[in-house]
């Protein structure tokens, strides 16, 4: 394989961290979430911006793997196969957040009225809907308050998404979120 | 009763439960895999301190750099315990701590702090 070609693909798209595989493990997260802080530090990113970097990083990383590991448990035939990348753009001064995975009709028609939802409003609107979420529990289950597309969007500048079917039950999910590295005053 | 100290790992803050000295103190980040369960040592411990304990001061220090969506839920049900606490006639200290340049520490702790209204929740800078 010519390596090169990756790293210049890498290069002209700004992209700065990308993980693609298999299985994500909590251990994988930390690890990639400490070599992202690394890059922050590196590159002179706003505390700010990276600590919303980092966070949005987690979350949408920690959804794909609580979303392969439900499958396992329930001895799914499934591909754990997911994609996650952070990427700097030179326009606007901004760094995206990028998550790709396999998902379920049945997954993607709990998440697209969320996420169109959320298209809708504004950041007031968000944070007032993050709280009431975290005061009533009203989605939680076992593994987290079922908040984290509002805790994304509370930490990001805009979102993009797109679901695409793949198979008559399967749907690729790109979600993206982008964070102006903006400098404290 | 026993205290309580959890080391710090790259994704679980460092946690010091002191029954002697009345304090309660979380520093690191947090996004753990399976957080209500991570907590719940801090959670039981938390209730079975105020129930046995009756120092007159109690400080509770947060010094979260970052967090994951479940641990905010987490931190919300124990300022909750707090704040029962709180109204059954504790005297409780809470200081947010945060870093002047993470504007998103500062305003998860103005959202704790109004959540909280009679909480006595100081928001502090590093």
């Amino acid at each position: 394989m010519d390596i090169t070609k990756l790293e210049d693909f890498l290069d002209d798209s700004g992209i700065v961290f990308l993980s693609y595989g298999g299985m994500l493990t909590q251990d994988l997260i930390s690890n990639m979430t400490d070599a992202l802080e690394k890059e922050a530090e590196k590159n002179n990113v706003s505390m700010s911006a990276s600590t919303n970097i980092f966070t949005i990083f987690v979350e949408l990383s920690q959804n794909m793997m609580n979303y392969s590991k439900s499958r396992a448990e329930n001895n799914e035939k499934f591909d754990p196969k997911g994609l996650v990348l952070v990427g700097y753009n030179n326009e606007d001064n901004s760094y995206y957040v990028l998550s790709r995975n396999v998902i379920d009709v049945i997954d993607k028609e709990k998440i697209l009225p969320k996420l169109e939802e959320l298209e809708t409003m504004d950041r007031d609107q968000v944070k007032k809907r993050y709280r009431e979420l975290r005061r009533s529990g009203l989605d939680k289950h076992n593994k987290g308050a079922g908040i984290g597309f509002l805790e994304i969007s509370k930490r990001c500048d805009s979102i993009d998404y797109k679901f695409t079917q793949i198979s008559e039950h399967k749907y690729q999910f790109m979600f993206q979120a982008n964070i102006i590295n903006k400098q404290k005053q | 009763m026993e205290n309580l100290v959890i080391e710090e790992t790259k994704y679980t803050p460092k946690i010091n439960l002191d029954a002697q000295k009345g304090l309660i103190e979380l520093t690191g980040k947090s996004y753990p895999e399976n957080t209500f369960e991570f907590y719940k040592p801090m959670m039981d411990w938390a209730e079975e301190y105020f129930n046995a304990n009756d120092l007159p001061k109690t400080i509770i220090n947060f010094e979260i750099i970052y967090f994951n969506s479940s641990s905010s839920k987490l931190f919300f049900d124990f300022f909750d315990l707090i704040e029962e606490m709180s109204n059954k006639g504790k005297y409780i200290e809470i200081y947010w701590r945060y870093d002047p340049d993470n504007d998103s520490a500062l305003e998860a702790g103005e959202d704790f702090k109004e959540d909280f209204e009679k909480l006595n929740f100081k928001l502090e800078e590093k």
